[in-house]
């Protein structure tokens, strides 16, 4: 079921992935040996009930939380071999986020949020590149305002900007519609679409809403820690079928 | 609702611990001050219970003068002693005296502080009702010897057989130690120094032939204390002019005396302790209003399920009435450390102050905890009532960049505070009632507060424009968080403003006066060396030693200058006292009107300001009494201004009088074609090299009586410093709360990219510009206040205000310390955060 991509063409993976907290009786298994890899280039999507470890999974992916056991790779690199400044430093350079909120800092501007990862690791961007992203958010015009000065779907545009800024390995999204209304929602999934389809862009998105995850090339279903299946060019029927079923 | 509120209260662990610190600290200092204060009273108290234990009655003159500073009194005729023997009911009675004299250790220099306890000279006798007990050794006898308390021989090595040299009024002389004797059953009172010698020798070398202090009597138990000084009045005549106390009133009087002195000095220590207080309420009510923000979804909630505005605000007060009340009480303990502390700190800047065991009031525990209670509460009302108001289903929006509206009220209300206030201090400067001094540093504490958050934004934003310049986005993100709270960067700020303005106007104050001092001096004295000492109007140098000076080949012209109180009209100042016959030239005043030349013993010269004020012109006529009450009308010769003291008379005035005359300086003009070095080598054998005073340049004299400033300004800076520390503590506390309040701020920062010492870097910047917006602000505050004191108590006006530049830019550069010293903790505690925690607290 799990037909592992060309090495080289996947961003992200990981390999009997286990996260366990606490222990004994009060022991929870978030991820249960869990082997998977996400495709360069394409726009995969994580779905599952609420408890599924599909946070986790990502969390873990992105390397904001250490696996009790197993591997997760970006790219080709080994995230249990990186110390926190490496790993920090791979966050800034390789990996994009985008969260369900309280994406931007409030003391800067969108401008300033936008190219943060870049200033953090005192690099010049690629001025070009950032010019392409801003112009496909069409927020060039309020670059200057604080985010309390922009309504929720800029923010997130602002925010997958951001994710776009350094030219990641992978972007992570968690929820990224989760706060909107249903235009801005749309608006955000077709932005990211578009980051993929015409930028190029690799994108992972957790999500327990079907419509978000019939934007996605491929979907892979988290049930209990496990990966219960997975789906390619969803559409939102399909999606509901499936979900009907995975219980059972 | 009270307990609930005790529940919550308990529950936030780090809340209560952060909010108690600062009342800790605000309390621990006056705690400190008052236990200081009780226990060099209560020692004072008992020494002097012990010393006059066995004296039934003191008899002494009635003639005195009381300089404010303690009592002079004149001696009393050693014949008196016959008389009192005589009276019945008297068993035994024996002169006393506690004149000037100065021990010389061995190795030249004379024991004892130039600025600490007395050093006395006394008289040893074996009668019942001396003072001293002996030691070892016996009571001297005759001219040639001497008896030491048993603190000062084992202070200067001597040893029974020794030879010790003395310097008292009649000059120096050696004696032959022969006895080694205890005051009571202990070495030495309060840490002074005492010589003894039989009555004769004590009389003419210390005081006069024939002369005592007082006489100390012991009764043979017939009669009441009271009865037997009853008794030896009636027995002495009213022309000898004594008076005799009961052993319960002299020790009375004495204690009381003491107390009147250390009276400036502790209401000193306690203002202090009210400064650091008064910065702690700062930091108290910056901690309840962060938190009170920081809960407001627990208000939120609380009203939601039907708490009434009432109940939240009150749960909030009880809240600052348990901390209070916990701080206070541990503050009053940890004062009981700091009054140590305090005791090394004065012994440090050479003050002092005998404490034995230690005073804990009863009434001053429950004043001090009281009193932190009370304030911490008063601290929190603002911030409760702000929570009272919190709408139930608060909007749980995140704590984002708050505002101050109305600036320019801020401002103009903030500025009119200041100015009531600052003119509060001057009334007090110019002797208003402490009342006034209260209000008035209670009106520019306001006004600070008012104006803080106006100009905090903007301030804190060009402090940090370098930052942001030099460290990227993490500096710009520093400033800006500096920036981000107007209202808590400027609270947070505060204390070092308080403190950066206070240091700064005493470090003005005392710049100006050290200028005036230098000038002063400068223009008075033309010679080229100085013999000082530095005894606070007790003892100095013999006026015999400045006569021999004078008489050295080596040396062209020597002069005395001395001080003595005396009545003068209705008042009892220290007069200056110099000898117009050789100061021509050598020691000249700034003359208005008149000259000091010729000036006769029926003559008195008047500083200018005090002859405008007391109505005098030359001519006037000024009626004089001295110690030893003998009386006389002097005319006005002359006016004249910047010199010590408000009087001058000649020395020739006290030719008969039993007022013993020192003089403190002495200037001295080289004869020409004498070296420098032969000349000082010369003087030395005469003064320095017996013990008596100091003998430097021109140059060096007139560098360390402007020095002696310093040491009262390290004592300032001193007493300050624990208001830098709660004005860190504050910080520390502020920078936690945000950066807990920040926590997703941070996580989110940590997920994108920004390491760990990125972290660190962003808060400590913070940090730094949130302290350097309190000392910049403070320096402006402080140089505006000394400028205002300086131009107020000088005539120079503004010409006498000295800019310190040198310690602005320590107190700027100390600012940075306190900012990267402060954020230490906190800046470790934010890059611990958990990140997926912090990203997940949605």
């Amino acid at each position: 079921m799990n037909q592992v991509p060309e090495s080289k063409n996947v961003a992200a993976r990981a390999e009997s992935a286990s996260k366990i907290y606490g222990s004994g009786e009060n022991e929870v298994r978030a991820l249960d040996n869990v082997t998977v890899s996400f495709e360069r280039g394409k726009f995969s999507a994580i779905m599952g009930p609420s408890g599924s470890g599909k946070s986790t999974l990502m969390h873990s992916l992105a390397g904001l939380d250490a696996l009790t056991s197993g591997k997760v790779f970006i790219g080709d690199v080994d995230l249990s071999t990186l110390n926190d400044k490496e790993i920090t430093k791979l966050r800034r350079e390789k990996v994009g986020f985008v969260f369900q909120s309280f994406n931007l800092i409030p003391t800067l501007d969108a401008y300033e949020n936008i190219t943060l990862p870049l200033s953090l690791g005192k690099r010049g961007g690629d001025e070009a590149w950032i010019t392409k992203v801003i112009d496909t958010i069409s927020l060039a015009d309020r670059l200057e305002h604080r985010p309390s000065e922009l309504s929720g779907g800029q923010q997130q545009r602002v925010a997958v900007a951001r994710a776009l800024a350094t030219r990641p390995e992978i972007i992570f999204a968690d929820e990224p519609t989760g706060n909107l209304d249903s235009k801005s929602g749309t608006d955000i999934l077709t932005f990211m679409r578009r980051a993929v389809t015409e930028l190029g862009q690799t994108i992972v998105m957790v999500t327990h809403d079907a419509v978000s995850a019939s934007y996605a090339d491929r979907i892979v279903f988290l049930s209990d820690g496990h990966v219960a299946g997975e789906m390619s060019n969803p559409s939102p029927e399909k999606v509901l079928e499936y979900l009907k079923h995975l219980g059972d | 609702m009270f307990r609930l509120s005790l529940k919550m209260t308990l529950a936030r662990k780090g809340r209560l611990l952060l909010t108690s610190l600062a009342i800790i600290l605000g309390t621990s200092f006056l705690s400190g001050t008052t236990i200081f204060s009780d226990t060099i009273n209560s020692t004072f108290d008992r020494l002097f219970t012990d010393v006059f234990r066995d004296v039934d009655a003191y008899v002494r003159s009635t003639d005195s003068v009381d300089t404010g500073f303690g009592e002079q009194r004149a001696p009393s005729p050693i014949e008196a002693l016959d008389i009192i023997l005589g009276v019945d009911g008297v068993s035994a009675a024996v002169g006393d005296m506690q004149s000037y004299a100065r021990v010389v250790g061995k190795d030249g220099q004379p024991l004892g502080e130039d600025q600490g306890p007395p050093t006395f000279g006394g008289i040893a006798s074996e009668s019942v009702a001396g003072l001293w007990n002996v030691d070892s050794g016996r009571l001297p006898v005759g001219s040639g010897e001497v008896m030491l308390d048993r603190a000062t021989a084992e202070a200067g090595k001597f040893v029974v057989g020794d030879k010790v040299r003395v310097n008292a009024l009649s000059g120096s002389r050696e004696f032959t130690l022969v006895g080694v004797a205890n005051y009571g059953d202990i070495s030495s009172p309060g840490g002074a120094t005492f010589a003894l010698f039989d009555q004769p020798t004590a009389s003419e070398f210390l005081l006069k032939p024939g002369f005592v202090d007082a006489f100390l009597v012991q009764g043979d138990g017939t009669l009441s204390d009271e009865e037997l000084a009853e008794a030896i009045d009636a027995a002495l005549p009213k022309s000898a002019k004594l008076e005799t106390l009961t052993g319960a009133e002299i020790t009375e009087e004495t204690t009381s005396q003491i107390k009147t002195v250390l009276g400036f000095f502790t209401a000193f220590l306690t203002a202090f302790s009210f400064i650091a207080l008064g910065i702690g309420c700062f930091v108290i009510y910056n901690v309840f209003s962060i938190t009170a923000a920081q809960r407001q979804r627990e208000s939120a909630l609380l009203r939601a399920i039907g708490a009434s505005r009432r109940q939240v605000t009150i749960s909030l007060l009880v809240e600052a009435l348990i901390v209070g009340l916990l701080g206070s009480i541990i503050g009053f303990v940890s004062g009981i450390g700091l009054s140590r502390l305090l005791s090394a700190l004065l012994n440090a800047v050479g003050l002092e102050i005998p404490t034995t065991g230690l005073t804990i009031a009863t009434n001053a525990v429950t004043r001090i905890v009281l009193i932190g209670t009370i304030i911490t509460v008063l601290s929190a009302i603002l911030p409760a009532l702000r929570s009272g108001r919190v709408p139930p289903l608060a909007a749980m929006r995140d704590t984002a960049l708050d505002t101050v509206p109305k600036l320019g009220r801020r401002i103009v209300v903030g500025l009119i505070l200041i100015a009531l206030g600052a003119i509060g201090l001057l009334a007090a400067l110019n002797g208003a009632r402490v009342a006034i001094l209260g209000l008035g540093v209670l009106g520019v504490f306001a006004g600070v507060l008012v104006i803080g958050p106006a100009i905090s934004k903007p301030v804190a934003m060009l402090l940090g424009k370098p930052v942001a310049g030099l460290r990227g986005v993490t500096g710009s993100m520093s400033r800006q968080n500096a920036a981000r709270n107007p209202k808590r960067t400027a609270r947070t700020a505060a204390p070092v403003l308080i403190g950066v303005a206070l240091v700064t106007a005493f470090t003005a104050l005392a710049a100006s006066v050290k200028n005036e001092i230098r000038e002063t001096i400068g223009a008075s004295f033309r010679g080229d060396f100085a013999l000082s000492v530095n005894s606070r109007g007790f003892g100095g140098i013999p006026t015999s030693v400045t006569d021999k000076i004078k008489d050295l080949p080596e040396v062209d012209q020597a002069t005395g200058v001395g001080f003595i109180a005396a009545k003068v009209g209705d008042e009892s100042p220290f007069i200056l006292v110099f000898d117009p016959k050789t100061a021509g030239g050598l020691y000249e005043f700034e003359m208005i009107e008149g000259a000091q030349t010729d000036l006769g013993d029926d003559e008195i010269l008047v500083e200018t300001d005090k002859a405008i004020e007391k109505n005098l012109v030359v001519g006037s006529s000024v009626q004089i009494t001295l110690i030893d009450g003998s009386s006389k009308q002097l005319k006005v010769a002359g006016t004249y201004k910047n010199a010590y003291g408000n009087y001058a008379v000649s020395r020739e005035l006290f030719a008969d009088s039993t007022s013993p005359l020192f003089d403190s300086f002495v200037y001295i003009r080289v004869a020409s074609g004498v070296d420098d070095d032969a000349a000082q080598k010369a003087i030395s054998t005469v003064s320095s090299d017996l013990g008596i005073g100091t003998l430097e340049s021109r140059d060096a004299y007139i560098d360390s009586q402007a020095a002696q400033v310093d040491q009262f300004l390290a004592l300032i800076y001193g007493l300050l410093f624990l208001s830098v520390i709660i004005a860190i503590v504050g910080i520390i506390i502020t920078l936690l709360l945000s950066v807990f309040e920040r926590k997703r701020e941070i996580g989110l920062l940590r997920a994108v990219g920004m390491t760990r010492s990125q972290v660190r870097m962003m808060v400590r910047w913070e940090s730094v510009i949130t302290s350097l917006f309190g000392a910049v602000t403070g320096v402006v505050l402080g140089i505006l206040t000394g400028i205002v004191i300086v131009v107020s108590l000088n005539d120079a006006g503004f010409s006498a205000f000295t800019l310190p530049i040198a310690n602005t830019v320590t107190i700027l550069i100390g600012a940075f310390i306190i900012g990267v010293v402060a954020a230490v903790f906190p800046a470790w505690r934010a890059t611990r955060t958990e990140i997926i925690s912090a990203i997940a607290s949605a």
